[in-house]
């Protein structure tokens, strides 16, 4: 399918290698390759060039190899641009940059092309619903070249909305986002590219400690950001994390010892093991091997961060980790696992108040303690979260969950909009902008209980059509003016970033809460037939226009400008994605 | 636990793929309003107008109107879009949405999704930029509501054009009423040697 005539002498080198061929063993199999100074890795997307044709093709890596001629050779999945398939696509596009993988069986779903074929990288994020999809984040779709959810199956020539279990051969998680290059021989790599690959992750220390919990977006979103470094073990640890964070904690044990020296400095994230072992549904016991691995790296880049935290500390630490490990050694009874995790917290948090460089990495182990194990810590060490998040300076901090969060269903709480007005008049209203749209109205009150110690009773301002994509708003209410006043201050003389490079904007909003009105902008009366039956039904019964009417000419003109101003807020959203995107570039920390 | 917020929020996603986002709504329109007008596709399972607190008080109400089933829902967004719709006043139609989960104020927590925040101090090499996006945030803001107070503007223009046109229809037609009625019509016809067909009534022209 794709010629390449004159190969230029450019950088080539192979990466892992995967196995040979079956019956040929001259055929040598690959994993990744770097080639013209880009590093290609399996199930990558790639754009393939073919002289003549003005649009490049799109294809996803599933085969690597080199024959015994000393050929090199990529098999490519096509992804099929809505215009290569127009006869078929009956169905709107769900995105401008929409793509459809090709699927089923026939011409036109896979081709042998040599590796030279390959243009470059190309960022197609997967947008599919699926529940073994890690979703990706808005930001993500928006760096996105392509997105897609669909296939075209190429035997029968119709979109499929489903991805089914395998397409080509390859399996469908190869085919979903990728939390990880998913290396089955990527843990290996931690020793091998030992001070490589901690260095990136050091930069990137401030975001992987989420990634052990599995949690879908942030995985995806992360890997996107590490991928144009050449951060193998990276990607794979992600993956090796998530796919055993169900390991039982007790099998750390053994293996914490043999990494004393790569923890050090690094232990009073032992939280983390908590953490691991909250997630308490299916344990199975896998390999303890890539846990510890996955652990000890997971550590690290705390550890880089916290700096400060001596070698002395940091073993008294290592014993405590130990400590809570045993702790977790008990039988693991579901019933009594929550129970240990508990004891363990708390251990972590009574050592760790007092420890004034640990504590800023705290508060991330609380979070995916569940609601009784919070209350638990919070009444034993009511002032770990008091490490006043103003004086951590530029460290990064996880959100968790407020103590009291459960406390507003003991009561009953006045109606939002009386509350709303309440606290307006008494000034304690704020108003934050620049939220992730996605965010809950629970996750705005933790956000603030986490950056300034303080309740509030917070909602999200629900979108209609005409609000901005790029940024969630929510009303929070204080508990004293002073507090709101104080808030709106910090935030304006420092930043607070949220994930995805979002600084929260506050102020004191005006909200209007008189909603009667009885004009609207439309709607025709002829006065002299007010009060004639007709009219009066023809107004009160709702209905479909026949194309034959006035109404019906003036109802087009209405869509009309429905649809200009649709174009409108369009481009306008457009630009300003643009605005953005161009600002967040500047930032130094990844 | 995990698993039941993993339900919870997956139920909530099915219910926002139920849900129809109306707007172009007249301040009129109410709850059973909606309900009447809808309840030829499918059954509404409840109706919730959307507050408006921050934009302007002459916002067309949006509300969000969730169906029994996905497809009612994708029946009624499709010929909202394709007719247009009459609620509570004429000509303005309503217009018809797939609902968002934005759209939702009691939208539950996404399972799994963790935060991280941190502070910037003035020294931080990201201040700076921080700082300007905070700037830039803020003006995109503005620049929002001065696209809706335009775009509000250009529907009452739009409005008071069509009462114009309305009214001049409306004079036009009161007109000839008076003319067929007095005769005028019928007498000029036959001065001018004209037929002039009435459907309207028994002709007693020949």
């Amino acid at each position: 399918m794709v010629e390449v005539d004159g190969i230029e002498n450019l950088e080539f080198k192979w990466g892992k290698k995967r196995g040979t061929g079956g019956i040929n063993t001259k055929v040598q199999f690959y994993e990744s390759f770097t080639y013209d100074g880009i590093d290609y890795t399996l199930y990558d997307n790639v754009y393939l060039h073919k002289e003549g044709e003005p649009l490049p093709y799109l294809g996803k890596l599933i085969k690597i190899w080199e024959t015994d001629s000393r050929l090199k050779k990529v098999k490519v999945l096509w992804f099929f641009q809505p215009s290569e398939i127009s006869n078929y696509l009956f169905v709107e596009l769900a995105h401008p940059n929409e793509v459809f993988l090709a699927s089923g069986e026939g011409v036109g779903l896979a081709n042998i092309n040599p590796l030279e074929a390959i243009a470059g990288k190309c960022n197609v994020v997967c947008i599919s619903k699926d529940g073994r999809n890690p979703q990706p984040s808005d930001e993500d779709i928006q760096m996105a070249d392509y997105v897609f959810y669909r296939t075209f199956d190429v035997g029968q020539r119709i979109i499929l909305d489903k991805i089914d279990g395998k397409i080509a051969g390859i399996d469908v998680k190869f085919i979903f986002n990728q939390s990880g290059s998913l290396k089955p021989c990527s843990i290996h790599n931690f020793s091998v590219d030992e001070p490589a690959s901690e260095n990136a992750i050091e930069t990137n220390g401030r975001v992987v400690v989420s990634k052990l919990n599995s949690s879908e977006n942030q995985i995806s979103k992360d890997d996107r950001q590490v991928e144009q470094k050449p951060v193998v073990a990276e990607n794979g640890f992600n993956h090796k994390a998530e796919e055993n964070s169900d390991v039982k904690a007790s099998s750390v044990k053994p293996n914490l010892s043999l990494q004393q020296e790569v923890v050090a400095g690094v232990v009073s994230e032992s939280g983390e093991l908590a953490k691991t072992n909250d997630r308490s549904g299916d344990r199975t016991g896998l390999s303890p091997k890539i846990k510890a691995n996955a652990d000890s790296k997971l550590k690290n880049p705390s550890g880089a961060e916290i700096g400060c935290v001596n070698q002395v500390k940091s073993e008294e630490k290592l014993k405590s980790v130990k400590d809570t490990v045993e702790l977790d050694e008990r039988p693991h009874k579901k019933a009594k696992l929550d129970n240990s995790v508990k004891v363990s917290s708390d251990k972590e948090t009574t050592k760790c108040a007092t420890e004034p460089c640990g504590t800023a990495t705290i508060p991330s182990k609380k979070l995916k303690i569940d609601d009784k194990l919070k209350k638990s810590t919070n009444c034993k060490s009511p002032a770990v979260p008091s490490n006043d998040g103003i004086k951590t300076g530029d460290k990064a901090m996880e959100v968790t969950r407020r103590p009291d969060s459960d406390r507003s269903k003991w009561f009953g709480e006045l109606p939002w909009e009386e509350s709303l007005r309440d606290a307006h008049e008494f000034g304690k209203l704020v108003l934050f902008q620049n939220l992730d749209p996605a965010y809950s109205s629970a996750e705005v009150e933790d956000i603030v209980w986490n950056a300034f110690n303080e309740t509030c009773r917070a909602k999200v301002v629900q979108q209609t059509a005409y609000s901005s994509p790029h940024f969630g708003q929510a009303f929070a209410i204080f508990k004293s003016r002073e507090v709101a006043e104080d808030v709106i201050k910090k935030l304006d003389e420092r930043c607070l970033l949220l994930p995805n490079r979002r600084p929260l904007v506050a102020s004191i909003p005006n909200p209007c809460f008189s909603r009667k009105q009885s004009m609207f902008a439309g709607h025709l009366i002829v006065d002299k037939l007010k009060s004639q039956r007709e009219m009066k039904e023809a107004v009160s019964t709702s209905h479909s226009s026949q194309p034959n009417t006035v109404e019906y000419d003036m109802a087009m003109e209405w869509f009309l400008m429905t649809e200009r101003s649709n174009q409108f807020w369009k481009k306008l959203y457009e630009q300003q994605g643009k605005e953005l995107k161009k600002l967040r570039v500047n930032f130094k920390s990844k | 636990m995990e698993s039941g917020k993993q339900n919870e929020y997956a139920a909530f996603e099915e219910k926002v793929r139920r849900t129809v986002y109306l707007d172009n709504l007249s301040p009129n329109v109410t709850e059973s309003v909606v309900r009447t007008a809808l309840d030829q596709y499918g059954t509404v399972k409840s109706v919730e107008f959307i507050p408006n607190y921050l934009e302007p008080r002459n916002m067309p109400q949006c509300a969000l109107v969730e169906m029994e089933k996905e497809k009612q829902a994708k029946v009624v967004i499709s010929t909202l879009s394709e007719f247009p719709f009459m609620m509570s006043g004429m000509p303005r139609p309503v217009r018809a949405r797939a609902a968002l989960a934005e759209m939702f104020g009691d939208r539950p927590r996404k399972p799994g999704r963790q935060i991280r925040i941190r502070w910037l101090d003035t020294a931080d090499p990201d201040f700076k930029v921080a700082s300007k996006l905070k700037q830039l945030v803020k003006r995109h803001a503005t620049e929002t509501a001065v696209m809706l107070k335009h775009q509000l503007e250009k529907e009452e223009k739009l409005a008071k054009q069509q009462g114009e046109t309305l009214k001049a229809n409306y004079k036009k037609y009161e007109m000839i009423d008076s003319l067929m009625a007095d005769g005028a019509a019928r007498r000029l016809a036959r001065c001018y040697n004209l037929r002039v067909s009435d459907d309207s009534g028994p002709s007693t022209f020949h």
